[in-house]
């Protein structure tokens, strides 16, 4: 049987039982190789269900939707170890009860499908440890060494040049699992701090604003990255502050639901090397 | 004879028209994006995409704009306005949907305001289209009952010819004629075989869809939540739709002095319809979602008799949860029959 | 001619301790050059990298950011979170272009007011020389909105 049939076989049971009273994975989408969210309440919806290498969203964000888990009953969702991470931090900071989730894990690794054994957060500890373990080197690191190289001058005139392409249309904040705040401080005008204008300003206040809410939560799901409409290299940032909570302070963000947010913590000898 | 303008001298009606004092505008792909931009050589336009990622309506009605600066004295307020910069414009190779849109936008922004900033925009520019004779997945204008060569809100309506050598000119406006009259001596009086228009296939029922939409017992159905669940919420859809419109006012500075922009806004945004007393009477995704397909659908065409949508199909290619117009009226297609 | 440059530079300090120390170097007629303007917080704690955004925005050639050494502070560890802050912030500021030259951060006691002097005399000169900040103030430019610093 394919890891399509069983997790479809899996879902089923799940409903079927009455375990979950709702699953969230991935149906067709609008062309043969897109992938969408689904949401099925019934055991015979579950053949609707698709799993492959094109279902790359994090679902983890719809668990936060308004109202989905206040019932206490349990919701199914499929989930790439990234997506579990998420659910991780969402518990860490209270926004959900992981013993609410029930998680049928998947992963994608060169581009073939391989089922995750577990279905409650606790049982991925040791794949994540993993993972943090052997961080992989992304594509795009060139590219980040390459920023990292330039001047300021030169650093600061990449990214103008790419915020300058900004629409705020807020599809890496909408997108993201992290962020779940009923009102945005972008959507707070009593103090105003970054201009909600589309000029390049706005713009780069915005991507500052978002990308240091995200240190040490982002899990780099790539969700923003492929969201943006406009291409901004949103995972650029996202890996460059990754690298810096993990180098500074040893945090790789998601990995238990009791890991504590690193920017709510502190150690008495952290670094701090550049404080006068 | 038709009229025949060859590619290899577009460099040369580019030079003519910057000598007339216009400036030339056309799709450009730069920096991992394609949209409208200001060219210099022939060389920098990109005819290979079949619609660029962003739209016309930016060249008309930018995402952000100031207004007015303000100061407020002891005694007065004293106001200095802004204008759009008024440059004679020239837009070459823009696409019919995105042209019509548009000419779908200026009966909303003349109907009883008259924008400024539209029209001071919109008659400094004439609009040289391109037909097309390719299509992507995505592409919907027949569903609109428009098509790939749709001629509203053109000046010049321009078709490809086989080879890639050209196009043959059809001259639709006076504007058009005034702008092609400076290059006269560049076109050729020759004719040719115009390359077959893109197959574009009709996706619903529009007229089903509308009445459907009309029908008040639908506007609380449940198909409303459901074909909305996955929507984040986020402005990708209106802020890449040629013909979405809304905008909200915002004031940046201080107490004492600033300046006051016009930015663009989305239904899809919660904040959109937020009271300040905190009430929000759109407080679902759902209810926001079906407020955009209504008001392109129903409200818009009840009031000015065309659809506010010109079938670019961009708000489905470029919508992170794969949602999007074609999708949700082909599900109301369904539901009508 | 032009007027010589001269930085315009917002300093965020904690009222326990910088700004005591920056009271000090008053009280004992200590010179440091006129360039900083400072905004006193209960605490570093308090400081958000949002203020940061803000003076950059209203037109500052310079940040500076100063509290409690770590073990000092007035509510115990207002600081130590702070620090996290300023690390992660500083990296991000970094990578996307903003020179860390341009925003300091440092420890100030209420008993350093030479230190305070000092530091102000030094990061002024160093800003004077770094010259305005053209790139941002160029992005502020385009924007229309009058700079009030």
């Amino acid at each position: 049987m394919s890891i399509q049939e069983q997790y479809r076989k899996r879902a089923a049971e799940l409903l079927a039982s009455g375990e979950v009273k709702i699953i969230i994975g991935y149906g067709a989408g609008s062309t043969p190789d897109r992938r969408r969210a689904l949401f099925i309440r019934s055991a015979d919806d579950a053949s609707l269900l698709h799993v492959d290498a094109a279902c790359d969203a994090n679902l983890s964000g719809y668990l936060v939707s308004e109202g989905l888990l206040s019932d206490r009953k349990k919701v199914g969702i499929f989930l790439r170890p990234e997506g579990i991470r998420s659910v991780n931090i969402l518990a860490a900071e209270s926004q959900l009860d992981p013993l609410q989730i029930v998680i049928i894990g998947f992963n994608v690794e060169n581009g073939s499908l391989a089922a995750l054994q577990g279905s409650g957060v606790n049982d991925f500890s040791s794949l994540i440890s993993t993972l943090k373990e052997s961080r992989s080197t992304p594509e795009e690191q060139a590219l980040i060494e390459k920023i990292e190289g330039m001047t300021p001058e030169e650093r600061f005139a990449f990214w103008q040049a790419e915020f300058s392409k900004c629409i705020k249309c807020y599809a890496c904040r909408q997108v993201c699992p992290m962020c779940y705040c009923k009102r945005c401080i972008v959507d707070n005008n009593q103090p105003q701090w970054v201009h909600t204008s589309s000029h390049t300003l706005g713009n780069f206040e915005w991507n500052l604003v978002r990308a240091f809410h995200l240190s040490g939560r982002c899990v780099e799901c790539g969700g923003c990255d492929r969201a943006c409409p406009v291409n901004i290299p949103l995972r650029l940032i996202n890996r460059r502050m990754a690298q810096e909570v993990l180098d500074a302070f040893d945090h790789f963000s998601g990995m238990s639901h009791t890991q504590e947010p690193v920017l709510a913590s502190f150690k008495k000898d952290d670094p701090e090397t550049f404080i006068l | 004879m038709t009229k025949i303008l060859l590619r290899d001298r577009l460099d040369d009606c580019i030079s003519r028209w910057h000598a007339a004092g216009l400036d030339v505008i056309g799709p450009v792909s730069k920096n991992n994006i394609s949209q409208f931009d200001t060219i210099q050589k022939a060389g920098e336009l990109d005819f290979g995409i079949i619609l660029p990622d962003r739209t016309l309506k930016d060249l008309f009605f930018p995402q952000t704009e100031p207004m007015f600066r303000y100061r407020i004295g002891k005694q007065q307020i004293d106001t200095e306005e802004y204008l759009p910069p008024g440059r004679q414009r020239i837009v070459f190779g823009a696409r019919p949907c995105d042209v019509s849109a548009m000419a779908i936008d200026d009966p909303l922004f003349g109907w009883d305001y008259k924008d400024t900033y539209w029209f001071k925009r919109r008659t400094e520019t004439v609009i040289v289209t391109i037909a097309c004779t390719s299509a992507d997945e995505f592409c919907m204008c027949t569903s609109l009952k428009l098509a790939p060569d749709s001629p509203q809100g053109s000046d010049i309506l321009l078709r490809p010819l086989e080879g890639n050598r050209g196009w043959l000119v059809e001259e639709l406006t006076e504007r058009g004629r005034d702008a092609f009259s400076l290059i006269e001596g560049l076109l050729e009086n020759a004719t040719g075989d115009p390359l077959p228009l893109a197959v574009v296939p009709v996706k619903f029922d529009l007229d089903a869809c509308r009445e459907w939409l009309q029908n008040p017992e639908n506007f609380e159905s449940h198909f409303w939540k459901e074909i909305s669940m996955r929507c984040i919420g986020c402005g990708t859809c209106t802020f890449l739709c040629p013909t979405c419109h809304c905008f909200d006012f915002q004031d940046e500075g201080d107490t004492y002095t600033g300046i006051r922009r016009k930015n663009w806004d989305s239904c899809s945004f919660a904040l959109f319809t937020m009271h300040t007393s905190g009430h929000n009477p759109r407080s679902t995704q759902s209810a926001r979602w079906r407020q955009r397909i209504m008001h392109k659908f129903n409200y818009f065409p009840g009031k000015f008799s065309l659809n506010s949508c010109s079938g670019c199909g961009r708000c489905t290619r470029e919508c992170p949860v794969d949602m999007g117009i074609t999708e949700t009226l082909q599900e109301i297609t369904k539901l009508s029959k | 001619m032009s007027e010589p440059f001269e930085p315009k530079i917002v300093a965020f300090v904690c009222t326990y301790c910088t700004y005591a120390g920056a009271d000090l170097a008053g009280t004992s007629r200590l010179k440091y050059p006129p360039n900083i303007r400072m905004v006193r917080l209960p605490c570093t704690g308090r400081i958000s990298p949002m203020f940061i955004l803000k003076a950059l925005q209203k037109g500052a050639d310079g940040v500076l950011v100063s509290g409690c050494h770590p073990g000092d502070c007035h509510f115990t560890h207002g600081n130590y979170h702070a620090r996290r802050r300023w690390t992660v912030f500083r990296a991000l500021l970094n990578f996307t272009g903003i020179p860390l030259e341009r925003i300091r951060f440092s420890w100030i006691s209420a008993a350093e007011g030479v230190k305070f002097a000092e530091l102000i005399s030094s990061l002024t000169e160093d800003i004077r020389k770094l010259g305005p900040f053209d790139q941002y103030k160029a992005m502020i430019h385009e924007t229309e909105t009058p700079v009030s610093l």
